[in-house]
């Protein structure tokens, strides 16, 4: 039953995205994929397919022009004698014809510029990975009733405004690939930050590892899509060490590497390879080389601060945003003392910092490191104020009883 | 696809002098693209509008209907011209659009228009 659910999952972004092509409508897809996946948990443990993804394909599309079909009679109130409904084994012995694969037309459709930024990474796992939008509204924290409404808007304005479902032209490739990397990266910083607290259950960190390494496979070329795809990999390769036994969070230089998994080391170690061949850095490449940076640990024994400091600088130039400053901080007092750790997150504007986590975190490790055991207290304090995640709330707690004694 | 591409620029930009100098180079723009349009059939049409002061607003309300001096909204940015084409899909619309000359802090907006 499992496998099974496994099979259409897998199945889904090429079956979807090939139907999308044909219909030219993503809900008439997303609900023909549905109703095939329905079917063939039933039909399946009898009589398994020999090809899940090739019966899907011919069971939606089959499902998908009888609703059209229908839809079209109701319209034109003509009560022509039905078709009998094809079954889905009617499918199956259909002739073969191969899917065609359009996944990464879909991809690019669904995170299409002229898409409101927060709408395009919950519609690309809506509609490439299938998530329900419960989960989504879960995940990007915001109510059901939101997310619905967002998604239904981005779709509307795909179908209304004539997005084209197409592979863009080269000289469009540019900006378009940076959406659709934008898109990719922000749903994996939710599914890393919701990781920590929701275990392994609730996160779709899965469906970004697959997604993002699906890129890879259809872009091969493209540094910064290698670099994502890296970058997922070293950082979920980690995750089984995120949460200690009481459920709270350890930082990546203090966590278990035993616990690491060494399979998505290797994968992430490979696409950074095949990156570095190519030769054209950027900001994906140079986060993947961080995670990776953290990961050698395992073969060095040590946290090479002084070189993920080193990848800061060059990431904070050309991505100068709080945040890199702010890691870039923590990384410069590991490395060189919590003194100057402090004078680099000083030169943050905290402006914009004061509600972030990660700000009040960071300045507390450096003032602890640094013995300003006040100061410490009180950014921890504040860091607990904000109502963190259980995980890191029980980090946080620690170390402030920690300091209390 | 039809789309109408709506020009919107600040009021006030053409009337210093670099606005003047701004404005026959953008005219002539205009009208290279307008002319490389209608060569591939896809312009339907498209010209440019009198300054506000020229605008007559009409406002119905209640089954009443006032004529007021002025545009329907005193903004920044204003109406000043429009294309109309037609082309396959939003991708080709959004790169005629970014083609339409503006001046610095000009908009474009692309609409499709409605089928029946």
């Amino acid at each position: 039953m499992q496998a099974n659910g496994k099979a259409i999952a897998a199945a889904r972004p090429r079956v979807v995205a090939a139907l999308a092509a044909r219909l030219r409508d993503l809900d008439l897809a997303e609900d023909a994929f549905a109703d095939a996946a329905a079917a063939a948990l039933s039909v399946w443990p009898q009589q398994a397919p020999r090809d899940p993804a090739a019966w899907l394909w011919k069971a939606a599309f089959r499902r998908a022009l009888d609703a059209r079909r229908r839809a079209a009679v109701r319209q034109r109130a003509v009560l022509d004698a039905p078709e009998p409904e094809p079954t889905p084994e009617e499918a199956l012995l259909a002739a073969d014809e191969p899917i065609p694969d359009e996944r990464l037309k879909l991809i690019f459709v669904c995170c299409h510029p002229a898409i409101a930024l927060d709408a395009r990474a919950a519609l690309t796992l809506k509609v490439v990975c299938g998530l329900s939008t419960e989960r989504l509204a879960r995940a990007f924290l915001v109510a059901e009733p939101a997310m619905l409404q967002r998604i239904t808007r981005a779709k509307r304005k795909i179908a209304g405004a004539g997005v084209p479902f197409e592979v863009p032209q080269p000289s469009a490739w540019p900006e378009r690939m940076e959406a659709v990397l934008a898109t990719l990266e922000i749903a994996y910083a939710q599914a890393y930050e919701d990781a920590a607290l929701a275990g392994d259950a609730a996160g779709f960190a899965p469906e970004v590892l697959r997604l993002s390494g699906l890129l890879a496979e259809l872009v091969p070329d493209d540094p910064e899509v290698l670099g994502l795809a890296a970058l997922v990999r070293f950082a979920e390769a980690r995750r089984p060490a995120r949460l200690d036994d009481l459920g709270a969070m350890v930082p990546p230089h203090e966590q278990d590497m035993a616990l690491w998994r060494r399979d998505l080391m290797a994968e992430g170690a490979a696409l950074m390879a095949r990156a570095a061949r190519i030769g054209r850095s950027g900001p994906r490449q140079i986060l993947a080389a961080i995670h990776g940076a953290h990961l050698s640990r395992r073969e060095t024994g040590e946290t090479p601060w002084a070189d993920i400091a080193g990848l800061y600088d060059v990431l904070l130039a050309v991505r100068p945003t709080p945040v890199t400053a702010v890691n870039r901080a923590v990384a410069v007092g590991e490395a060189f003392g919590a003194e100057r750790g402090l004078a680099a997150l000083g030169e943050v504007d905290a402006e914009r910092l004061q509600s972030w986590l990660p700000w009040h975190a960071a300045r507390a490790g450096l003032a602890e490191k640094a013995g300003l055991r006040v100061e410490a207290v009180e950014a921890l304090e504040a860091a607990l104020n904000l109502g963190p995640p259980p995980a890191e709330r029980l980090f946080l707690e620690r170390r402030l009883r920690a300091l209390a004694h | 696809m039809q789309y109408m591409l709506l020009i919107y620029e600040p009021e006030d930009a053409y009337a210093d002098e670099a606005g003047q100098t701004a404005l026959t180079d953008i005219v002539q723009k205009h009208m290279a693209l307008a002319g490389e349009l209608r060569e591939k059939g896809q312009m339907l049409a498209g010209d440019g509008l009198q300054g506000i002061e020229t605008a007559t607003t009409i406002v119905t309300s209640g089954g009443q209907q006032t004529v007021h001096d002025g545009p329907f909204a005193e903004t920044r940015e204003q109406l000043g011209g429009y294309y109309l084409i037609d082309v396959a899909h939003l991708d080709e619309a959004l790169a005629v659009a970014r083609r339409v000359p503006v001046i610095d802090g000009g908009k474009v907006e692309v609409r499709p228009v409605m089928t029946y």
